[in-house]
């Protein structure tokens, strides 16, 4: 008989039939294995794999049995949200990306998914071994609901042999105005005569974005204070702006945006710029990804806002929660504690990531000052210890990203004055984007009636699940929010 | 509503049935009563449980700020007086306005232009033209959007190259980056997109183009402008329309495509520098799911529901008036 | 020497530049000797150009997966021929690609994910096929209390931007225990408006005499719709596939918030998982999208015909 829908249907129809047959086939074949005591999710490949043996370690030991899952940061971010907040099945453990805790802690404190590791922190005295003020980014109204991966000390990192062909001494580039004056030298030596320059002197993002935002802390300027306020309207803000805004455009610029991945390889491998700015998860990256500058390269710290300030500053991080879903949180607490704070797993783990612990005592483990033959021999996990104790604190809240997009909406504002009307009065319009636009933020902050709920005596309805500890805890988050580190 | 295409051709149909229906047994009609309702009746439970409890559940939850299901608290109108105060959502309106503009007023006419171009009756290349032009779409929103995200980088992108080759400008232009350049940016990727899929509907209303009407208008003898005009235009006017309303509801939609090109390097900066990218649904997407508010997203969504339905009825209006005068 | 201002100008035309304007040339040229066939030429040469600017993108696509990462910039396509080497043009990244990644699930390789895309886009059109069609003969051929209302009904929820329902959706489907299960995406999915609207539009053309005979035939009413009507409207059923096919196979929003499980991803997630935080693999991403653009690429050859047959039947016709 004739298929009624035609030939295309029909054999799209047996590929159906085929393919459900196949993957019921695979699927009733691998379906062995037991359930697992404990699901770890992160969404960083390569830690995933640096976990490995440590992971393996740890069965063996405590005889049970651990499923790491690796998800792209996107979809762990949608699903962990829709699911905590429909209470579907989530993972044990998470590895969450600096920034978005505030999305999980925007409600009253019973809402938010993760178990509260204050008191467990305290017990091992974390907040002493540790470099204390990375708790802060993890915290929110004083609780601590995730670990810290790492400290993320920022360092520039070079094109050593070029720099040392153009006779530039990285040691007297101690602020950023000498580095600029060198900058601009460089900058204006046209080698080819073409009109166009060869090289920039720092790889800066045009558009801001996370440099701007690493400058202001090194400059003392979080996007929020202690109390959760905005605070980027500060005079040292202007300040940042302006000297950000005058590198990046316009005819004196001393920067140009070399982009991600396979651009910045690119951009790197050609010396487009001197210099970048460079976390300690970089230097793995660049190392991975562009293994013919090995040699060429070095890293130092980053020139000072004013003559013996701050040499560094933070950019990124990643941190470990434990569900509220969690069976066994003591066991989950046990494998935190190997994976991230476990002195002989880290000298290892340094090796393979490039990526600073956050435990001190870590440091000195011989992995971290070995000396580094694609770095021009520079031991780098020692220089960025040597920084990291003086990492300037981020705060971040559950309005992180809408302040993250007012704070670039006024850079952005001040680059188009900048193009339009030069320095002319560029302060001063400066300054008042940056007010008008954290104005701005207040005003959203002002709206949310879980951090303030007697913003208009608004009614608090809680839904069936928990009828009356929202209330209380709604109530009680606003007491504690002044006392955040 | 009744406007719509071929609502009226409805009543025929039933007084031959009902006349049918006399001579026959009344089993039948029995049967043919109910079997419309069992033909719908999938439509009608995926609808009750996927559309309508949802919609009335969200239609509820716009008058509440919420933190997921677990907690809300009732504001009133609040949520809707934010969002229209709101410049983010002022931007999001223009630009989503600024892009239907250019899919309709640039899109549309290039795929009618394509389309004719292709509507010979001569020709073998045909086939491969149309595979060519209508290839884009084999090809997802999120794949197009990071494939230009790499396409559009300065210096060393195939597009600036290309353009810099071509016109002696461009090599250095920063699309994603430069904020007045984001929304051409995303114009140019949806663009080559789209053009294709209209430009086969144009196609296909072309082909069934009575020929003897313009066999008749040559020999009056119509220029290629004049029979343009008041023979190709009227002819496909129902098709102009169903595309110009199909391409102002996916406009409206507009979402994936800017949400790939310009996230794709940090997922806290949204839709490019200043949000110059942000679209109505963007900023449904931002507030419901970004910051979590499903109250905020529930309002939202109400008004462009409201919007995408006055622009559509007005449309449906202007084309069926243009449609009677001729 | 001392060149004129104009002849500089023209020094700096480069090839490409040349060649665009002796295209332009030729068809002037070409005007004044005969029309038709200039008209014909400049219609041909205008196709030739917008059709190699459509596939520019998917040239370099092609490039770009076979080229080696490190050099994946420093050409627009492929390196100049001297340069052709296992070092800059090898098989790499579908290498990545294919190789065998530990998941939760346990190993899982590339080809499952090809699977799960395939059964996911086909059953979806086959049911969506299946049922809005049935649901837009009913709204063709009957006449019924409700009719208009739920025709009324259907164009307004056409308008709702499916985003609107995500939210609390999720917690539907969170109910009824179908989340991480392929249930989630193929039953909200299985009944499509817009396929009811075409097919009404479709099936309007039947005529009704048939429908009359085959029920004077003793035929079920089910029977009708199947063995008579159905194969009328062919054309509208390859348009329909088409599309639907398309759209499922490509989408990205709901299998990325629904499906939790490594193993049960289709290729839009997974491939956009190369694009990650921390590590950007173009290559590899590049070469699997290459891949995941051959299956829809060969229904839409088999399918060319009826597509635009269908449309022409369907939607658009008054």
């Amino acid at each position: 008989m004739d298929f009624p829908y035609g030939k295309a249907p029909l054999s799209i129809l047996i590929l159906a039939l085929l393919s459900g047959a196949v993957l019921m086939a695979v699927a009733a074949m691998s379906r062995e294995e037991g359930k697992p005591d404990l699901v770890f999710a992160t969404f960083v490949k390569e830690q995933a794999e640096a976990y490995k043996p440590a992971i393996e370690q740890f069965e063996k030991d405590n005889h049970v049995k651990i499923q790491v899952q690796v998800v792209s940061q996107q979809a762990l971010n949608d699903r962990l949200q829709a699911s905590l907040q429909a209470g579907a099945d989530v993972p044990d453990m998470v590895e969450l990306l600096y920034g978005t805790m505030g999305t999980f802690t925007k409600g009253p404190l019973a809402d938010v998914g993760f178990a509260d590791l204050t008191d467990r922190v305290k017990q091992e005295g974390l907040d002493q071994r540790l470099v204390s003020s990375r708790f802060v980014m993890w915290s929110s109204r004083g609780h601590i609901f995730a670990l810290p991966h790492d400290v993320h000390p920022v360092m520039l990192v070079y094109r050593r042999d070029l720099v040392e062909q153009l006779g530039i001494d990285v040691n007297k580039l101690t602020t950023w105005d000498e580095f600029c004056r060198v900058g601009r030298d460089i900058v204006t030596k046209d080698l080819d005569g073409d009109g166009v320059p060869d090289r920039y002197m720092l790889d800066l993002p045009s558009d801001g974005s996370d440099s701007l935002r690493l400058l202001l802390l090194q400059r003392g300027v979080s996007v929020f204070n202690s109390k959760g306020e905005v605070t980027f309207d500060d005079e040292r803000a202007v300040d940042v702006v302006c000297w950000y805004v005058r590198q990046t455009q316009g005819p004196k610029k001393i920067s140009v945006t070399c982009g991600w991945g396979q651009t910045l390889s690119r951009a790197m491998i050609d010396g487009r710029c001197l210099f970048y700015i460079c976390p300690d998860w970089r230097t793995m990256q660049i190392q991975a990804d562009i293994p013919s500058l090995s040699g060429k390269l070095a890293v130092m710290p980053l020139p000072a806002w004013e003559p013996g300030g701050l040499r560094t500053s933070t950019w990124g991080g990643c941190g470990l929660a434990i569900t509220k879903q969690c069976k066994n949180p003591d066991l989950a607490w046990k494998l935190a504690m190997y994976l991230y704070y476990d002195p002989n797993q880290l000298g290892k783990r340094f090796k393979a990531t490039n990526i600073l612990p956050p435990l001190k005592e870590a440091w000195s483990q011989p992995e971290i000052s070995e000396p580094r033959a694609f770095y021009s021999g520079q031991a780098i996990g020692k220089l960025y210890a040597a920084l990291a104790p003086q990492v300037p604190t981020e705060i971040i809240t559950a309005h992180n990203a809408a302040a993250v997009g007012r704070l670039s909406e006024a850079f952005t504002n001040s680059c188009l004055y900048y193009q339009d009307h030069g320095d002319d009065g560029l302060r001063d319009y400066v300054r008042s984007e940056l007010k008008r636009c954290a104005d701005k933020m207040r005003e959203i902050i002002a709206r949310n009636r879980f951090l303030n709920p007697q913003a208009d005596g608004a009614k608090l309805q809680t839904s069936l699940n928990d009828e009356h500890g929202s209330i209380r805890e709604a109530a009680s988050g606003q007491m504690r929010e002044g006392d955040v580190q | 509503m009744t406007s719509v295409p071929t609502m009226s051709a409805s009543t025929e149909t039933t007084a031959t049935s009902r006349a049918s229906f006399e001579h026959g047994g009344g089993g039948w009609k029995l049967r043919t009563k109910a079997a419309p309702y069992l033909f719908l009746l999938p439509y009608f439970v995926v609808a009750a449980v996927f559309f309508v409890y949802p919609l009335a559940y969200a239609k509820k939850l716009a008058f509440y700020q919420t933190n997921g299901p677990r907690s809300r608290i009732y504001v009133g109108l609040d949520n809707f007086k934010y969002i229209l105060t709101d410049s983010d959502f002022h931007l999001a309106l223009w630009n989503t306005t600024f892009f239907t503009i250019c899919s309709i007023f640039l899109q549309l006419p290039l795929s009618l232009g394509l389309a004719m171009l292709l509507n010979t009756r001569r020709g073998r290349l045909k086939a491969i033209f149309r595979l060519a032009i209508f290839a884009p779409n084999l090809v997802g929103q999120v794949f197009v959007g990071i494939l230009f995200s790499m396409l559009f980088t300065p210096r060393y992108g195939v597009f600036n190259r290309l353009l810099q080759e071509l016109i002696g400008w461009g090599i250095e232009q920063q699309w994603l980056t430069n904020p007045s350049l984001v929304m051409p940016a995303v114009v140019i990727a949806a663009l080559w997109m789209y053009v294709g899929f209209n430009m086969i509907y144009f196609l296909a209303a072309l082909q069934n183009v009575d020929q003897s009407l313009i066999e008749a208008a040559r020999i009056d003898g119509a220029g290629p402008w004049q029979l343009f005009l008041n023979v190709t235009i009227p002819a496909i006017a129902p098709v102009a329309t169903f595309v110009v309303v199909t391409s102002t509801i996916g406009s409206f939609q507009l979402f994936e495509l800017p949400y790939a090109l310009l996230q794709q390097f940090n997922s806290n900066r949204g839709f490019g520098p200043k949000n110059s990218g942000m679209t109505v649904v963007g900023y449904l997407f931002q507030q419901g799911f970004v910051s979590g508010d499903l109250g905020m997203a529930a309002a939202v969504g109400w008004l462009i529901t409201i919007i995408i339905l006055i622009v559509s009825l007005i449309q449906i209006r202007i084309s069926s008036k243009v449609g009677s005068h001729k | 020497m001392n060149f004129p201002q104009w002849l500089n100008l023209l020094h700096r035309i480069n090839p490409l530049q040349w060649f665009m304007i002796s295209l332009a040339m030729f068809f002037l040229i070409l005007l004044p000797i005969s029309r038709r066939v200039a008209v014909g030429y400049a219609r041909y040469t205008l196709l030739t150009v917008v059709g190699a600017i459509m596939l520019i993108p998917f040239a370099w696509l092609v490039c770009a997966s076979f080229k080696d990462t490190s050099v994946l910039n420093e050409y627009s396509f492929l390196p100049p021929i001297k340069e052709i080497s296992s070092a800059t043009i090898n098989l790499d990244s579908f290498r990545t690609l294919f190789t065998q990644r530990e998941t939760v699930q346990g190993p899982v390789t590339f080809w499952r994910y090809i699977a799960n895309s395939i059964f996911l886009a086909s059953a979806g059109t086959m049911l969506s096929m299946f049922f809005s069609s049935m649901g837009g003969y009913a709204l063709a051929k009957f006449k019924f209390r409700g009719r208009t209302p739920i025709l009324t009904f259907m164009l307004a929820s056409m308008t709702i931007p499916g985003i609107v329902l995500l939210a609390p959706n999720f917690e539907v489907i969170w109910r009824l225990g179908w989340l991480d299960s392929y249930k989630a995406l193929l039953v909200p999915a299985c009944v499509s408006v817009f396929g009811i609207f075409l097919y009404r539009q479709a099936m309007l053309m039947v005529p009704d005499d048939l429908i009359e005979a085959g029920r004077i035939d003793g035929c079920g009413e089910f029977r009708i719709y199947m063995n008579l009507v159905m194969p009328l409207v062919r054309p509208m059923t390859g348009a329909f596939c088409l599309i639907t096919f398309l759209g499922t196979w490509n989408s990205f929003l709901a299998p990325n918030i629904y499906l939790q499980s490594q193993n049960k991803l289709p290729l839009p997630v997974v491939l956009n998982q190369y694009i990650g935080e921390y590590t950007q693999q173009y290559g590899v991403f590049l070469a699997g999208t290459l891949i995941a653009i051959i299956p829809p690429a060969l229904l839409f050859l088999a399918l060319q015909k009826e597509f635009i047959s269908g449309l022409t039947s369907g939607a658009v016709k008054q």
